[in-house]
Formats: C-alpha cells, structure tokens, sequence
C-alpha cells in the first residue's frame, strides 16, 4: 500500500538573486513499512523535500508545483491549522543532534512528554509517563536521564532523545536529516542500527536523508539519488550499489568504494556548481558529464527504465549504452 | 548541593567588594585637602562633645588604628551624627531605606514584566504597524532625561490638573487624623503614581528593546523549528518555548544596568520629594552633612551588590546551563 | 598598503551604514546639533546682550517668553535662552566626546593587557572592572564631591571617564583574545618582538575600530551624567550646560511657569542622546554582518 506519492514537486527559494529552485519536478512514491533514501551532495534539494514533508519550509521557499499525497491527502495544499494536526502525529521528523534541537531550558523528559500530550492531551499523567519509558527503553537511554537537561548528554544521547521525540505519537512515516552526521563513526553505527530496528519493529514508513551514501544503503531498502534539485537514479540499493548507471551515480560511489568494474569511471577534478536559477527541464549534471552528447542540458532526457524498480534520468549516451 | 556552594561564594564575594569599597571611601577621605575633624564632627556641638566625638571616631589616632575604628564602628552600627538632623545617621537611613526599597522594587518589577511582554509581541509581530509604534515608543523613552521628564509630568498632572500631588510621600493631615490603614495606603499610592511612572515608562523602554532582539534571535534557533514539528501551536513556542530563553538576557541586563537605574531613582526622589536614601544623599552632599552622606553612599553600594547577587541568583535559577 | 585596506573597509562601512534608517536620522541630528554647536561660537559677537552667562538685556528683568530679538525667550535674570542652548550644545559635546574618548583610551588599554597577559593579572583587572561596572556614577560623583568640594567640568569629564571604561575593556578583551592565538601574533613573538610591541604594533590596530564603535555608548553615558549632576546642583557653575539651564529653571520656581525654558534643554539631551544611540546600533550592523538585511553583502 503506497503511503507517499509525491508527483512533479518543485519547491523555490525568492532570493536576491531571483528564483532558486531547489526542487525541480520530482516525483516518487513510498510503501507502506519500506524506507526511502535520499543521497546527494549539500544543496541539492534533499533537505528541502524533507522540510516540505512536514510543513516546515522556511517563509521565502514555496510550493511552485506538483502534488504530495499522503493518506489520501494533498499536502501540498495543507493550511497551517491542517499541519499542525499531523505535524508529529502522523508525520514526524528526527533532527540532527548537532543543530540545537532540544530546547536547552527544559529537561529532556519534559520535551519529550510534550510531544506525547499536544496530540493527546487527555491522557493521564500516568500514561504519558508510561509512555515516556517505553520510548526512552526503545531507543536505549536509562530512564534516570529523564529528568537532565540537554547539555547534560552526550551527542549521541542527544540522537536518541530526538529519536524518541519523534516516535512519541507512534507515526505513520518518519522523516529522519541528516541524523548520524556529526556522531563519531561508532555511535553512528549504533544508531543506524537503531533506527533500523525501531523502524521494522513499529513497521514504520522511513525517509532517510544523507549525504553519505554508505549511511543510506545501511539502512534504506531503496534508494533516491539527487543532484541540484532532481532525482538522477532510484532503485532498491543493490541496484544502485551495484550497478550505478548515472554518471553522478557512478562519481559518487566511486569517491568511496573501489568497483571492480572494467569501466572508465570518470571522475572530473574539479565539479562545477549547478545553476538552480529558474525552472529546468533538462538535466543539470550535463555541465560536468563526461557524456559526449551535449544537448542534454536544453533538450529533455528522460527517464529510462532498466528494470522494473529501477531507472535513470540521463539519455542513452550517458548510459554508456549506445556510442555517440 | 552544587547550588549551595554557589551561593556561598556569591556572598563571599559581595562581602570582600563592600569591604574594599568602605576601605577606598576612607583613603579618599584622609585624601582630601582640608580638616577632617570639621567635616566628621558636628561644628555645632560643644568643646567636650567635640572632643568625645573626636575619640570615638578615633580621629585623633594614627592612620591605620583609624582604619579600625572607622571599620569596628561601622560594623556595630555606629554611622556617626548628622549636623542637620543632629540625630544619629542609623536611625535617619533605617527611616528612609523602606521608602525607596518601595518605589525602586515596584518600578523595576513593573518595567520588567511589561517589557517583556511587550518586547515578545514586538518580536513577534515584527514589522508590522504595532512592532514600529512599540519599538519607536521604546526608543523615546530609552533616551528621556530623567529630570525632565520628571518635572514634565509634575507640570502637567500635577500643577495643572492636580490630579497628583506634588511630592512627598504622604499628605500629613490624613495622617494626623489617623484615617484607616486602608486610606493611608491609597494616600501613599496616590504619593507614589508620578514617580512610579516616571521610573516606569524610562525602563520600560530597554526592557522592550532588548526582550524584542533576544526574541528574535531566539525564534531563528533550531529547538523553535523542532517545536513546531511536533505540531505546537504558535502560541505555545512563542510563550513557552521562545520567551522563557528570551527572557534570560533581560535579567541580566536588570542587573547590569542597576547603576543606571540607581542613578534615576536618586534623581527622581529629588525631584518629587520622595523621602528615599537617594533623596538624602543629595541633601547630605548639600548640606556638607558628611557622616550622612557617608553612610548613605555606602548603604546605596550595599544595595546594589545585593541586587546583583539575587539577580545572579535568579539567572542561574532560570537557565540551567549555569551551575558552578 | 595597510593604508588602502583601512579606506576600503571604510568605505564600504559607510555604504552599509548610510542605507540605515537609524544611521541616516541619527547622523542628521548630530549635525544639527553640530551646527548649533559652531554657531555658539559666534553668538557673542553679536551683542554683549547675548552672552549666555553674563549678557543680560538692559530692558528686561524677568523671564519673557520668545520674542523676535530673543528666540526662546529669557530667563529670569534677562539672559537670552537661545544663547544658552547653543552654549549647552557646545558643552554637550566637549563633555560627551572628551569623556568617551578617555574612557576608550583606558579601557582599550586595560582590554588589551587583560586579554594578552591572561592568568592573574587577567582576572585582577576583570575584577576591578566588575566592581566598578555595578557601582552608580552619579551617586559616586556625589560622595565625591561632598569629599573634595566643587569640581569644574574638566575633572568630571575625567572621572566619568574612569568610571566607565570597563564596558569597552570588556569587548576589547575578548576580541584580543581572539586575536591573541592568531598566527601573525605568534610570528612577531618568534621574531623576538616584545610583549608590548606586539600589543600596541599588532593587536591595538585590530582592535581599534571595535573602540570606536563603543564609544557612541559612552558619550550618550558621559552627556547624561554630566547633565543629571549639573541639574542637581553640583555641576561646573562656570558652565552654561543643558543640564545646569535646568537646574536654573528648577531652582528660581520657574518650572511651571515657563515652559519656553524648561522644554527646549530636555529636548536637546533626549534628542543628542537618540542620535548618539542611532549611531551606535547603525554602526552595530556595519560591524556585525548577521544583522545586516537581505542583499547587502
């Protein structure tokens, strides 16, 4: 059962510099209980669709078109009374801890409580306190930390808290930034572990927004690659793992892992940062690609289908598949 | 436990300040050109009483035993002998001390609670209409002078529509007639309003100014963007969440510009005759009264090293990051 | 080269600073007020009559009310109270600007040693600094005065200028810490350069445009003092300041009855004292670009 299916969204920024657009018409579409993730570079667009997701784009970005359709609603149409219902309740977003997510003058458990009892407000204290132990056992702080502060924990307590924030209501889909970025590489592993677990056992719908797309394979069973606004391949993570068609997608593996492929990877030196003025249909690599067609930036790509689940946003000569 | 210890250092250090306070004050003194005996002892007291004094301040001593004496007799309460008043200066500054501790606390609270909550509306509406007017009334007020300010109103509540009177503390005949407590307390409310306000509305105005820019830094804070995932009402992250983190520098800055505020109480005292300690200084420092003086300066200091100490105290109370 | 870099910066200050709202009224004002403050200079060579301290109109013995050969009218001796504003506009700013430059002499001074030197000396004078920061001036200046008599204006410039330094030695001390670990400063130790060298050549440079920027604050402070102290009676007597025209008015009974008298010196100080202010935030948002709005750099 598809519980997210967002169709041709773009989202722009108004800056000084005129209409950014962040998101350049994408589409996806999630299952029930599967996870999605989002892999890309800074600035292209993936935290932006995760903003979006829960309502909280700032107030110079906008919803230039398309349609998010969750639960049989189009939240891009949502007022703010409508967020505010589901904000936490059915959609939730777990925060990097390294940003200032926790108000530092409350104590933890406190915040946390507040999450269980704007939604639920005629719950006893009692049961809210129930509650607050099972989430603080779910993501494995003891419950004596209850009652601390934030900056009475450490980095990766922090993670967890806002784990926990975020599960409290028991929500439909869980939209997690960026979460592990800035834990030292253990307590990393411990959360994406985590994560993981929580998520199969509350058979929850996950997006998962990394720039690190080792993270994202770890734990999304499919994949969504992003670069400058639109999405240049998704597949299940073998898929993409293993046999990268995008150029980007390629570049990108191939600053982490050594493919033994007998292919050419071609990896520039020096990247050019991509245009986001205004709303493109062509492909916004092309300025870097190492693709002998080069028209793609004006005249459409499409998307080609390589299997049934997965595909890329590139021409033919990209693909490696025909010769210029 | 922690706090207690933090206290008590607090009170320690407040203690050593008075003392290099008092001791300074009597350098300054031996400092001064002129006799020291004319300006310590009542010039109108008779030969022997001259001379009794004369030993019991330890003026005819070397320098440092009169350190002593000066120390020991301050104190076990002996303040010395006002010319004008030929009383001792204890009882006259015990007299004076409620009236200003009166009209300093009310006002300060006053302003305190007002410009915080007009400073968060301020903030919150920013740029609007209301924003503008508050934030322009804020600053006129900042920058009145107190003096003119002052006689600014008595002119025109007072001497033209005689709604107030125009000065004092109390009008002597209720008194005399022995009117109920009720009445007498209306009496020295009525006595209190013009000096009050004047207070009041100076304050008001950097309480507004520096609630609405912590305000505003505060709401660009990530723990404001978490509070609305979880789907709170405006309302509530602007009162609970923004405010109570707001608020912190505001107290602060009670403390810090507790010199300043000082200052105007004095001044305001002159100006509607408010018997305070203020007042008396002025009168003192006019009159050439120097035990009076004296002992009012240093009732002034201790005053304000209270105040700091419980505004510290407050601070660390409210914002638990701050524990030593 | 040095030269060119400081002009540049300036420049471009001036381009963020002049797009304000506060910085453009704020420096509107002043120069009215600077204008008033010349012009006093030549108010007595236009007749004896006005000199604002001893030039009295031989036809009028009380205080009038404004009049076509005397603008704000006159107090109740006959003095021309137009020519004290002028005078008081004069005084304002030799007090406020003299004070707040002292102030930022010692403060930056003892900013500097505290920030460089760290350890004890550090934490002495940050203590001092404390002590004096809470401490009320006025009431300071009051016991003062009840000790060592009648001060002229000069000596309390200087004394508020004592008290008030340890607001700059603050900022300045933390921005020389900043700058301490910087790799040019630990160059110049290597080079053999001596502590003082190294804090005046190198640090006091760097430091000095944040001095500057906090000198606004100082003199609305300075004005304001002096003002209070004067309107209480124990101000410079040879002064004509707005503060003292006050106590003039205040004094002879006059305060209701003359508001051509009492209003204008009141408005003078709240107004000098806004522009001062509007400055110093105007100046605030060069300094710290987080402050600065949209499409400016």
């Amino acid at each position: 059962m598809t519980i997210l299916s967002v169709e041709n969204l773009s989202i722009g920024y108004n800056t000084k510099k005129g209409l950014l657009t962040a998101v350049n018409n994408i589409s996806f579409s999630l299952e029930h209980g599967r996870s999605l993730g989002f892999v890309g570079e800074s600035g292209c667009g993936k935290t932006t669709i995760g903003m979006a997701l829960m309502g909280l784009l700032p107030e110079n970005a906008a919803i230039l078109s398309g349609k998010i359709h969750f639960s049989g609603e189009d939240l891009s149409r949502f007022t703010e009374k409508q967020w505010r219902n589901i904000r936490g309740k059915e959609i939730a977003m777990i925060f990097q801890a390294a940003m200032n997510a926790l108000n530092p003058v409350f104590r933890v458990g406190e915040q946390i409580a507040e999450a269980i009892t704007t939604h639920n407000p005629d719950l006893s204290t009692d049961k809210v306190n129930d509650r607050l132990k099972t989430l603080f056992n779910m993501v494995e702080i003891p419950e004596s930390r209850m009652s601390d502060f934030p900056h009475e924990y450490s980095g990766g307590m922090k993670q967890r808290a806002i784990i926990a924030m975020a599960l409290a209501c028991s929500p439909k889909l869980v939209v997690a930034d960026e979460p592990t970025t800035a834990l030292d590489v253990i307590v990393q592993d411990q959360i994406l572990k985590e994560i993981k677990k929580i998520q199969k056992a509350m058979n929850m719908s996950l997006i998962f927004i990394s720039h690190d797309i080792a993270v994202v394979a770890e734990v999304c069973e499919n994949i969504c690659v992003m670069y400058a606004g639109q999405i240049v391949e998704m597949g299940t993570k073998q898929e993409v793992f293993k046999s990268p068609k995008h150029p980007y997608t390629k570049t990108l593996l191939a600053s982490y892992l050594s493919l033994d492929s007998d292919e050419d990877i071609f990896v520039p030196d020096m990247m050019e940062t991509p245009d986001l003025t205004g709303i493109n249909t062509g492909c916004r690599f092309s300025v870097n690609c190492n693709c002998k067609s080069k028209n793609c930036s004006k005249d459409a790509p499409g998307w080609i289908d390589l299997t049934s689940t997965h595909k890329a946003f590139c021409c033919e000569q990209g693909l490696g598949r025909k010769q210029s | 436990m922690r706090n207690q210890k933090f206290i008590f250092r607090k009170f320690i250090e407040i203690f050593t300040i008075f003392f290099i306070i008092l001791t300074v004050l009597f350098f300054l003194f031996r400092l001064a050109p002129g006799d020291p005996v004319s300006k310590m002892v009542d010039p109108t007291l008779t030969p022997e009483d001259t001379q009794h004094m004369i030993e019991q301040l330890g003026l005819d001593k070397p320098a440092h035993i009169q350190y002593f004496i000066y120390v020991k007799n301050f104190f076990s309460g002996n303040l010395g002998r006002s010319f004008h008043y030929g009383e001792p200066v204890s009882t006259i500054i015990m007299d004076k001390l409620p009236c200003t501790v009166l009209l300093f606390t009310t006002s300060t609270l006053l302003a305190a609670f007002a410009g915080v909550f007009l400073g968060k509306i301020a903030a919150w509406s920013k740029g609007s209409g209301l924003d503008n007017f508050l934030s322009i009334s804020a600053l006129v007020c900042h920058t009145l002078f107190i003096p003119w300010f002052a006689l600014l109103l008595l002119w025109i509540l007072a001497y033209k529509v005689g709604w107030f009177p125009l000065g004092g503390i109390i009008s002597p005949e209720l008194w005399i007639d022995d009117a109920s407590v009720f009445m007498k307390a209306i009496d020295v409310v009525h006595h209190m309003l013009l000096p009050l306000a004047t207070l009041f509305f100076i304050h008001l105005g950097s309480y507004l100014l520096l609630m609405r820019s912590s305000m505003l830094s505060v709401l660009r804070e990530d723990y404001i963007i978490t509070a609305r995932a979880k789907g709170l009402s405006e309302k509530v992250i602007r009162n609970k969440h923004a405010a109570k983190n707001a608020a912190l520098p505001v107290i602060t800055s009670v403390g810090l510009s507790l010199a300043f505020s000082i200052n105007g109480g004095a001044l305001t005292e002159q100006i509607f005759t408010w018997p305070g300690i203020g007042r008396e200084l002025i009168f003192a420092v006019s009159n050439n009264d120097y035990p009076l003086a004296q002992a009012c300066f240093l009732l002034i200091a201790a005053v304000v090293l209270i105040a700091n100490l419980v505004v510290d105290l407050l601070y660390a109370y409210l914002d638990p990051r701050i524990r030593y | 080269m040095r030269k060119n870099h400081y002009i540049m910066r300036f420049q471009k200050g001036w381009k963020i600073f002049i797009k304000n709202p506060l910085g453009k009224t704020g420096l509107f004002i002043l120069f009215v007020f600077l204008i008033m403050a010349f012009a006093s200079f030549f108010v007595p060579h236009i007749g004896p009559m006005y000199d604002p301290m001893t030039g009295t109109d031989p036809n009028i013995k009380v205080s009038t009310y404004p009049s076509l050969s005397h603008w704000l009218g006159t107090d109740n001796v006959g003095r021309d109270l137009f020519a004290q504003l002028l005078e008081g506009a004069k005084v304002a700013f030799i007090v406020g600007l003299s004070s707040a430059f002292i102030s930022i002499v010692i403060g930056t001074a003892i900013g500097m040693i505290s920030g460089y030197a760290g350890g004890i000396i550090d934490i002495l004078l940050m203590r001092i600094a404390d002590i004096i920061m809470v401490m009320p001036s006025l009431v300071i200046l009051l016991i003062l005065a009840s000790i060592f008599g009648q001060f002229n204006i000069w000596i309390i410039v200087f004394i508020i200028a004592i008290l008030r330094w340890p607001a700059v030695s603050r900022i300045i001390r933390s921005q020389t810490l900043s700058l301490k670990h910087r790799p040019f400063i630990e160059a110049s130790r290597v080079a053999g350069a001596s502590n003082i060298r190294i804090i005046f050549r190198h640090i006091m440079p760097n430091v000095l445009p944040l001095a500057f920027l906090y000198m606004t604050f100082r003199v609305t402070s300075a004005i304001l003092v002096e003002a209070a102290l004067s309107f209480l009676g124990f101000g410079d007597p040879s002064q004509v300041s707005w503060g003292m025209m006050l106590q003039w008015v205040w004094k002879t009974g006059h305060m209701f009855q003359a508001p051509y008298w009492l209003i204008p010196p009141g408005v003078c100080i709240s107004l000098l004292t806004l522009a001062f202010y509007m400055l110093g935030r105007a100046m605030d948002e060069v300094l710290d670009p987080r402050l600065r709005k949209e499409g400016q750099a």
